[in-house]
């Protein structure tokens, strides 16, 4: 059961890589938040630890249902194209996401986990994290770029939760008000930088405006 | 051996209803009256009625194809194995056999349409021919997905499973982005659309009419009946039934006919709730499939 929400996990990330306009993209950040709660709270109820329910609560408030609508209300507010201006075109960016996945395979063995569970975990934790990076560097707009930081935490997250079995919870509520100023902080800078360049292109801000 | 004819003789009557099914699901969901679910065997008694008028131009070709690909997918169909372990046929192919005759078909229908000289036909083969290339290979790795688990590419590995693993959910998911394409439905074609700009397999049998339409057609039913029956035998695998007493033997059979529509209902559920994907958009549709089995290859090899 756990090894399929990996799957969600793992199957949103790449549904990320082919988006090719905004609201495609959030969406399927929500539904890999969404399975991200899902394995917080199948851990939790192996566990039993009352933490661990907390952190899945915070994930699903913060994650499944808050991100994602400052994300569609920041882009509504400074009118984004709908493009998301790739630099590497889906297919191939699909492609790349395969290998980053085969690649975090290989990490996850040279680790030492070879063929249970957590060999799993680690591999999609690698790989979202992976993913993350390189939705940031191959996509063009200032937008993306913090969903890509966003992926990067999911994975950090998940990768954290498997490998030390979970985080105390005080961390874990520090990273995630981390993430939810961060969302608040980078909206705003992208308003601005729209508001003073009229475009969220990061291709075009190395022109100076005077 | 005469069993196991009945049962595909069976299977394949009753392909045409599962289509009907699915526009019946479609239109309950549209909130239209719609028509009857028998509606695709009214359609083929007609056209079997129906005189039959063929190009001027057309070649020994275009009467020979539609004649190979009803034979080829009734060798498919006798290939399967869908009640028995091994279908009649075992020893005379495997799942990879089973790509290559639908490929033959497919071929022959691609020729025939480029026979006749009309743009359309032209235009629907080359969209097909771009389409499948994108789809066989996804095919091919759910197929060596679940050979890996069985240990061998034996057709009888689809009905060999009692246990349902992730790494043939997966398979599963991949098969069922690609019967999307295979079937001609909503996100790569559609079926219910004689719009020029957008066919793709109506391109291919414009030109055709009468008692081979009636095949084509025919053969497009079997086709979807095959693939809906692998989706189902993996994600709900089944165990052979016990012949113990007339009650058990009929909730074996419900429950046979029940995964079908299960799928029929998550094919027509896309259907409603997606719109047609530009035809280059469905080069990224298709690659996700393929990257998800890749994804199920992967978990096959890990075991899990």
């Amino acid at each position: 059961m756990r090894e399929l929400i990996l799957f969600g996990i793992i199957a949103a990330t790449y549904l990320m890589v082919i988006a090719k306009r905004v609201p495609a993209l959030i969406r399927s950040f929500r539904y890999q938040s969404f399975f991200l709660f899902l394995i917080t709270l199948a851990a939790a109820i192996e566990e039993g630890h009352a933490d661990l329910y907390w952190v899945a609560l915070l994930i699903l408030i913060l994650k499944v249902l808050f991100v994602p609508y400052a994300m569609y209300r920041i882009a509504r507010r400074i009118n984004v194209d709908e493009n998301l201006g790739l630099l590497v075109n889906s297919q191939l960016s699909l492609l790349i996401a395969l290998a980053l996945t085969y690649c975090s395979r290989i990490f996850s063995r040279t680790l030492g986990f070879h063929q249970d569970f957590r060999a799993v975990a680690i591999t999609v934790a690698f790989a979202v994290v992976f993913i993350g990076a390189f939705l940031m560097v191959s996509r063009m707009k200032a937008f993306t770029q913090v969903t890509g930081l966003l992926v990067m935490e999911n994975g950090i997250f998940l990768f954290g939760s498997f490998l030390s079995g979970g985080m105390p919870f005080l961390v874990e509520i520090a990273i995630s008000l981390d993430v939810l100023i961060s969302v608040i902080i980078m909206g705003l800078f992208v308003y601005r930088i729209n508001k003073v360049f009229t475009h969220i292109d990061v291709n075009k801000l190395s022109r100076l405006r005077g | 051996m005469l069993i196991a004819i009945l049962n595909i003789l069976l299977l394949v009557a009753c392909a045409p209803l599962v289509s009907g099914l699915i526009s019946g699901i479609k239109n309950n969901l549209r909130m239209r009256r719609g028509q009857s679910v028998f509606q695709p065997y009214y359609n083929l008694a007609k056209l079997c009625a129906k005189e039959e008028v063929v190009s001027e131009t057309a070649s020994w070709i275009f009467k020979a194809a539609p004649l190979v690909v009803i034979a080829s997918m009734l060798t498919a169909a006798v290939l399967m194995p869908w009640c028995i372990v091994a279908g009649p046929l075992r020893q005379a192919g495997d799942l990879l056999a089973l790509i290559f005759i639908f490929s033959l078909g497919r071929f022959f229908l691609a020729l025939a349409a480029l026979d006749t000289g009309s743009s359309f036909g032209g235009m629907g083969s080359s969209r097909e021919m771009f389409i499948s290339s994108l789809a066989e290979p996804v095919f091919c790795l759910v197929v060596f997905t679940l050979s890996l688990q069985f240990g061998s590419t034996d057709i009888a590995a689809v009905s060999g499973m009692h246990a349902v693993s992730v790494a043939s959910i997966i398979a599963a998911t991949a098969l069922f982005l690609v019967t999307l394409a295979e079937t001609a439905r909503v996100p790569v074609d559609n079926q219910e659309t004689h719009l020029e700009l957008t066919m793709v397999h109506e391109a291919m049998v414009l030109e055709y009419s009468g008692r081979r339409l009636a095949f084509i057609e025919m053969a497009a039913y079997i086709k979807q009946m095959i693939l809906f029956f692998l989706i189902a035998q993996i994600i709900f695998p089944i165990a052979l039934p016990v012949f113990g007493g007339v009650s058990e033997i009929m909730l074996w059979l419900l429950w046979y006919a029940a995964r079908l529509v299960i799928v029929a209902i998550a094919v027509a559920l896309v259907e409603v709730s997606v719109a047609k994907m530009r035809l280059f958009r469905v080069a990224d549709f298709l690659g996700y499939a393929f990257v998800l089995s890749i994804v199920a290859v992967l978990c096959a090899l890990l075991g899990v």
